[in-house]
């Protein structure tokens, strides 16, 4: 059973990675800072529990923050720029973040070890859970509520002035600034809110895992974080998650058996998914619960008027 | 039939089956580790070794359970990727099938975040860590048993292998006195063995660092890091740096005719990946390795996995040797090999090698150290004419 737990861990802070992107996106905007963002909670929530001694809620929401905040102060600079060079500058940030990690070294003094990053080496020792005596499914079951919660959030967003405004600017910069959106702070929200959802993504990796470096960080999360929400389709918060199943679940777990074929098979099947539904495996229609329980009106501007 | 008919029937039926029962029972020990990726060599490696040391043990009879029943040795291979998230998923898998015991993994960047998930402490009732016992053969990197109480290597001690390598240098070769390093600075175990292990080895030893230089596992670009090592004009050059890198830098040595008197490389280079590699650019190059095939077990262990279709390596070996040393655990322990006896079988396995204190290895006897690591007897080979010979076995 812990196997499946573990699984569902895994899909749980994947999950995040990609709805942090999916904000971003949502703007219209491809944003490849993200596992950059991820390593920052990771980093954060891990010297926060391990090095400082807090209890796991506060730091997963400190790591949040910090995330956000880096991610608002970066938005700023980086969304003066849109399209390919975007997809550049968020990459040479996302490597930035990568190289800092890479260098820092920062350990403190804990029950006779030194606990902290060390470098290349890496940040070992963030063993909150066990040490605390919390149970896989326990684990398992506070990342879920995490990413419940921000499913929720989005969710709800979504079906929100703000969502509409998201949406706007992603469809058509132009005619959202003609009704007087303001693009930058559009943007920018976009870009600190999937900061805070990284950050809590990472914090909680960086504690499933117990051991992070510089190296998980790079260009290859960094391109997983954009293809969930773009494979699992940008309609609602439950294309990432279909995405998330589908490459961790599937292609990564379930074909393991099948050794190096697996690597090549990953990306064939991801073109051929990509083929098949061009616009991400739920389409890119805001997914509506309420239209599955009735049939929406045929006319309803008629019937209005009327 | 009147009872006691029946009764001697089925006494005498269940005497004739039960040894073809016994004859179906397994232990299963479970194999995992890079099998793909840029490292996948290693684990295609280390999981043939495995499968020829199962299949030897089995052709002598398999292992003695408790009840004096013999069962034969299953083994199953798992692909990490050299990736961390899939190293724990695929631990937290194998430890839901009936392995008693996991063989891996390949690469020290997925060992130190798997150790930190197993429990720290044996019989820490405040640590929910899991609770499975793993025998790593490759992950190098110094150290990384002391993390958990339910990990144990046989992998060389490199700081006593470098440590003796750079003396022996120093006494056959009076008039080096300068070395660069070259290091994959992003790879764990190549960083730290530069860094914790070569470096300080040479500075104890009187040789003065007259420059680095360092790359990546994926570079394939070498010619500044080999312009400033022309331009320090080193008599030694040590390369902390896997085989693939390894060639690239001295494709590029060779290119720009940076010749130095003394050529060192990594532990984990001493491999048929750098003789198939760079052969000829990698002539002379000395490296200290656990494996080579000197006497009959070695040769045997070799020919058995050259038989699947893989190498023998310092790696592999330690592979080889882990099945050996877990059968004579098994032998030892009282294991029951039933559903039920699962957990408390896996703990005896775990007692039994941390009792170690000795275990037999293919260049001799395997000293057991008390925190999980092995020293191993070594020897330091040479590339030459595109075949790894002995150059010097300390210990003879």
């Amino acid at each position: 059973m812990d196997f499946y737990f573990g699984l569902l861990q895994i899909f749980g802070v994947h999950t995040l990675l990609g709805l942090s992107a999916y904000v971003v996106l949502l703007t219209g905007q491809v944003s490849m800072a993200q596992a950059g963002f991820y390593a920052i909670g990771a980093y954060a929530a891990g010297a926060a529990t391990a090095m400082f001694g807090m209890h796991i809620i506060p730091a997963v929401l400190l790591a949040g923050l910090v995330s956000a905040a880096i991610a608002c102060a970066v938005g700023f600079p980086a969304l003066r720029v849109k399209g390919l060079m975007l997809v550049v500058a968020t990459l040479a940030f996302g490597e930035m973040v990568r190289m800092i990690f890479f260098n820092l070294t920062w350990q403190v003094e804990r029950d006779g070890a030194l606990v902290g990053p060390n470098g290349a080496e890496g940040f070992r020792a963030i063993r909150y859970f066990p040490e605390n005596g919390w149970e896989i499914w326990q684990v398992t079951t506070l990342i879920w509520i995490f990413v419940a919660l921000v499913m929720a959030a989005l969710w709800w967003m979504d079906r929100t002035r703000a969502g509409a405004v998201l949406r706007a600017v992603g469809h058509d910069e132009v005619a959202a600034q003609s009704i007087g959106l303001n693009l930058t702070a559009v943007k920018v929200g976009a870009m600190t809110a999937g900061g805070f959802i990284a950050g809590i993504g990472g914090s909680l990796y960086a504690h499933t895992v117990t051991h992070i470096e510089h190296g998980i960080f790079g260009v290859l999360l960094a391109t997983f974080a954009v293809a969930y929400p773009i494979l699992g389709g940008l309609g609602s918060v439950f294309g990432t998650l279909i995405a998330v199943l589908f490459i961790q679940g599937f292609l990564v777990e379930g074909l393991r058996f099948m050794g190096d074929w697996r690597s090549l098979l990953f990306g064939a099947l991801i073109v051929v998914a990509m083929n098949l539904r061009p616009k991400g495996l739920l389409g890119d229609t805001p997914l509506r619960l309420g239209g599955l329980r009735r049939k929406p009106s045929s006319t309803p501007a008629l019937q209005e008027a009327d | 039939m009147t009872l006691a008919k029946f009764l001697t029937v089925s006494t005498l039926a269940l005497t004739v089956a039960a040894p073809a029962l016994a004859e179906d029972k397994t232990i299963s020990i479970a194999g995992f580790g890079a099998a793909s990726g840029v490292v996948g060599i290693f684990g295609q490696n280390s999981g043939a070794a495995m499968s020829a040391a199962a299949e030897k043990i089995n052709a002598e009879g398999g292992v003695t359970l408790a009840d004096g029943s013999t069962a034969m040795i299953e083994t199953t291979y798992y692909d990490d990727r050299c990736n961390a998230e899939e190293g724990i998923s695929v631990l937290r898998r194998i430890a839901t099938t009936d392995a008693l015991v996991a063989v891996g993994p390949t690469c020290s960047n997925v060992a130190e975040p798997l150790f930190g998930i197993l429990q720290a402490k044996v019989d820490d009732d405040g640590d929910t860590g899991l609770q499975f016992p793993v025998f790593t053969d490759v992950a190098i990197k110094g150290g990384l048993a002391g993390i958990s109480e339910w990990v144990f290597r046989n992998t060389p001690s490199e700081a006593m292998m470098y440590d003796n390598l750079f003396a022996w240098i120093r006494e056959t070769h009076p008039e080096a006195k300068t070395i660069y390093g070259g290091v994959e600075e992003d790879f764990a175990h190549s960083r730290a063995t530069w860094y914790a292990v070569m470096k300080e080895a040479a500075i104890k030893h009187g040789f003065e660092v007259v420059g680095e230089a360092q790359w990546l596992l994926n570079d394939t670009n070498f010619s500044n890091q080999v312009r400033g090592m022309r331009r320090a004009e080193p008599d030694v050059v040590a390369i902390s740096a896997h085989p693939f890198t390894t060639c690239g830098a001295l494709r590029e040595m060779a290119r720009q005719k940076v010749e130095p008197e003394v050529l060192v490389g990594l532990t984990s280079s001493s491999s048929l990946e750098t003789l198939s590699g760079c052969a000829a650019e990698a002539e002379g190059m000395i490296i200290p390795t656990s494996f080579a095939p000197v006497n009959d077990d070695a040769k045997f262990a070799a020919d058995a996995v050259a038989a699947k279709g893989a190498a023998l390596d310092l790696h592999s070996a330690a592979a080889w040797e882990n099945f050996m040393i877990l059968r004579d655990v098994i032998n030892a322990a009282g294991i029951e090999g039933t559903a039920d006896s699962r957990d408390a079988d896996r703990r005896k396995i775990r007692d039994g090698l941390a009792a170690l204190t000795e275990a037999e290895g293919l260049l001799g006897q395997n000293k057991r150290l008390p925190d999980g690591e092995a020293e191993k007897p070594y020897v330091f080979v040479g590339a030459s004419d595109a075949s790894w010979t002995v150059v010097h076995a300390p210990d003879s």
